[in-house]
């Protein structure tokens, strides 16, 4: 099956368990390094952002917390090692949710948006402010010495701001959790960022690809432990023609893996393995997915022609 | 018909039949590679290149091209047809002497005085011709074609890494889409453009196929007829060709299966690097076949290298497509006027690991500066590899075929007793 297909398939699996599979009888927990958000509520999820739970933690403020946030961290690391970015790829629920948008692009025959390279430069640094934020601010409102009034509404500042956490509730019928909170200053501001991000992040995601995925927290956690973890994607500089082609159909527009000229391993901080770029490299070999040490997709160029469908009847090749 | 023009009608005819004949006399010869033979006959002897594309009423416009930059896929869903008109002509180049400085090479003489006297008549075909900018010769041939022709200059970026360079080469390519749209009269469509990607898409797949097929460990069509085949690609509809070429990798399949060659599995492999030979400038790829080597690839804009590289568009949207042809028609492209161009001598790399060559001609056409600076470059990385170089300069003057078949032959025959001695130790 090709590749996309299979994704695809993976994909929607996932966003369907994880949403709604508390209603089926599945409970993984609220462990798995992914933006399987956690108020889609208890009573609909099947498994759950760790993100939640663990800066409630952090915030308590006792040894306790600071051991269960460990725990949350520990077992992530654990989930993290077999899968690696492919988290991001194959498993996200908010994952599908803006790929269906992008199809949504495709189906309507517009084309997607780039940013410059500048401007994506400039970005960067979104996903490590918001990593800081989830980080830090919970530890301030356990131990709020400077100004514990706004100290106080900081139990989960990330998930405030985080667009997830206004959209996948819609789906499972927990509005209350949607929309600006009016309770004081910090919450309007927390929240009222939160929906502006919401809203940027379903109207953008129309016409760039995985917009949200480029500021997502998340696949900077993964990108740490992308050379302990099993699944890597693997480059020939030499088989490589520089065509630019794994380039243009890289959803998180990974420029570093056809610019490449040395190195083998080349799983790049954003790269969320959804092996687009190995479906549709024309060079045999060029390209390849390995787990553990072991390829188990390779780039051809028959596989290149026969999914554009050429090749198949016209030749007996 | 200008008196001048009849002679260098003449004079080209006679020597393009003396290449085809040339490869009919080899008996051992595909016998799907009469069709490409034909196509060629048609385009230089018989002159009669408009009946055979059947131009009939209402004539589709003809867009010619010149280098390996403009997108053709562009020219077929706008419904026009593109020819490709690099030189390759003795005759025309002295046809072209005047109109260009005497140290300008034979590729651009040649065009030039193609286009002056309009023979071969294909060059009259042209409504108008595209010059990508390449090399500096390119560069001014198109402003003096300027003169006889309608000319559209396509600016190429000559650092490809860039990001300005690329953004403002797809700005070139939307330019280009929007010309032929006026030329011809029709809006490329979206399912048009997807069909011409597609109906390349299959050509190119064909082409690959036979780069592979010559990769087999005992040879299964000589060089200098593979060339002939790629090359016959700048005259023909590409779903004629590709048609043609399935028959004759077809017929190269079997004989992979049959272990049916007509050189051998001792003869030394060799790979015909740097200018390209242009029909029916057939001296090298001939003198190498002749001389008992086995020309298994070259690097060639008109041969390997012409219809190598897919498009690889997948979301089928304008933008998209148009982002898949300008990523295809200027990043894998390894014409020495870009700069850097490490991404050769990448290629040349793994060309010597698939063709396992013994050694390389590095053909400097006098005048083109740009190979015979990467020369040094080049050898450098085949003496890495332990391959020779003989580095042969030369115009299309057949004059030097004697003293040329000497040195091949040398070089040939070097190798084979390294071969030998390789074998024997
Ligand atoms: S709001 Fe975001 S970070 Fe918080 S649990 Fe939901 S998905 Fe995770
Ligand atoms: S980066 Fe994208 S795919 Fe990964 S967790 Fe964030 S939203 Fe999901
Ligand atoms: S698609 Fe393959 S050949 Fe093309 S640049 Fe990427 S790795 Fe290289
Ligand atoms: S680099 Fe390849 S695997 Fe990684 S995100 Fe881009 S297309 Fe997917």
């Amino acid at each position: 099956m090709r590749v996309t297909r299979l994704r695809w398939l993976v994909l929607a699996v996932c966003f369907v368990l994880l949403t709604f599979g508390g209603r089926m009888g599945v409970h993984l927990g609220s462990y798995l390094p992914t933006f399987a958000c956690y108020f889609t509520g208890f009573d609909s999820y099947g498994g759950a952002c760790f993100l939640a739970p663990l800066q409630f933690a952090l915030a308590a403020g006792s040894v306790d917390g600071l051991l269960k946030a460990l725990l949350y961290v520990v077992i992530a690391i654990l989930l993290i090692i077999p899968l690696g970015s492919a988290w991001c790829g194959w498993v996200c629920p908010f994952a599908f949710v803006q790929d269906v948008l992008d199809l949504i692009r495709r189906k309507l025959g517009l084309g997607y948006l780039r940013f410059p390279e500048g401007l994506r430069e400039g970005l960067r640094p979104v996903k490590w402010v918001f990593l800081f934020i989830m980080l830090l601010l919970p530890l301030w409102a356990a131990f709020p010495i400077l100004v514990p009034s706004v100290a106080r509404h900081l139990n989960i500042p990330f998930c405030e701001l985080c667009p997830v956490r206004y959209i996948m509730p819609m789906l499972t019928g927990r509005a209350s959790y949607m929309g600006v909170d009016l309770e004081n200053a910090t919450t309007i501001i927390l929240s009222g960022l939160g929906v502006f991000f919401a809203i940027l992040t379903l109207v953008l995601s129309l016409f760039k690809r995985r917009f949200w995925c480029a500021y997502c927290p998340m696949v900077l956690v993964l990108s740490f432990f992308r050379r302990i973890s099993l699944p890597k994607l693997k480059k020939d500089v030499q088989k490589c023609t520089r065509c630019e082609i794994c380039y243009n159909v890289c959803p998180m527009d990974v420029e570093q893996v056809f610019k490449e000229r040395e190195k083998e391993n080349v799983t790049f901080p954003d790269c969320v393995l959804c092996l687009a770029c190995i479906e549709h490299c024309p060079e045999d070999d060029a390209l390849r997915a390995t787990w553990a040490g072991k390829t188990f997709f390779r780039s051809t160029r028959k596989g290149f022609s026969r999914r554009r469908k050429i090749g198949v009847d016209s030749s007996k090749k | 018909m200008g008196k001048r023009k009849q002679r260098l009608l003449r004079a080209l005819g006679r020597s393009a039949e003396g290449v085809l004949r040339g490869l009919e006399e080899a008996a051992d010869r595909p016998k799907q590679l009469d069709y490409f033979i034909e196509v060629m006959r048609a385009a230089y002897v018989d002159d009669c290149l408009a009946e055979r594309l059947e131009l009939n009423e209402p004539r589709p416009k003809v867009v010619g091209i010149y280098c390996v930059m403009a997108p053709e896929e562009l020219v077929y869903a706008a419904g026009a047809i593109p020819l490709r008109l690099c030189g390759g002509s003795h005759e025309a180049s002295c046809a072209g002497d005047e109109l260009a400085p005497r140290d300008a090479c034979p590729v651009v003489k040649s065009a030039l005085g193609s286009t002056a006297l309009g023979a071969p008549s294909l060059y009259e075909l042209c409504d108008v011709v595209v010059v990508p900018t390449t090399c500096d010769a390119k560069r001014k041939m198109g402003e003096e074609l300027a003169q006889h022709t309608e000319v559209w200059v396509l600016d190429v970026p000559h650092v490809k890494e860039s990001e300005g360079a690329r953004r403002q080469w797809l700005e070139e390519l939307h330019g280009f889409k929007r010309d032929l749209e006026r030329l011809t009269g029709n809006r490329i469509k979206r399912r048009a453009l997807k069909e011409a990607i597609a109906m390349l898409g299959r050509a190119q797949h064909q082409a690959r196929r036979l780069y592979q097929l010559r990769q087999a460990p005992v040879p299964v069509v000589r060089g200098n007829e593979a060339a002939l085949a790629l090359h016959a690609f700048a005259f023909d509809r590409a779903d004629r060709w590709t048609e043609a070429m399935t028959r004759l990798n077809d017929e190269l399949e079997d004989r992979v299966r049959h272990q049916q060659s007509p050189q051998g599995a001792q003869i030394p492999r060799l790979m015909l690097a740097g200018a390209p030979s242009i029909f029916p400038n057939w001296k090298l790829p001939n003198l190498i076949e002749e001389m008992g080597g086995a020309l298994v690839t070259d690097e060639s804009c008109v041969g390997d290298r012409y219809l190598y590289d897919p498009v690889g568009a997948v979301e089928n949207t304008m933008e998209d497509m148009m982002v898949a042809l300008g990523s295809r028609y200027l990043m894998p492209c390894t014409c020495p006027s870009f700069a850097p161009n490490d991404d050769r001598l990448f290629r040349l790399r793994q060309a010597v690991e698939d063709f396992q060559l013994d050694g390389v001609l590095y053909l400097v056409l006098k005048g083109c500066v740009i190979y015979d600076f990467e020369l040094q470059r080049v050898e450098k990385l085949m003496r890495e590899l332990g391959l020779p170089v003989l580095r042969i300069e030369t115009d299309y003057n057949p004059e030097d075929v004697e003293q040329l078949r000497t040195r091949v032959e040398a070089f040939i025959e070097m190798i084979q007793e390294n071969i030998q001695q390789e074998g024997g130790a």
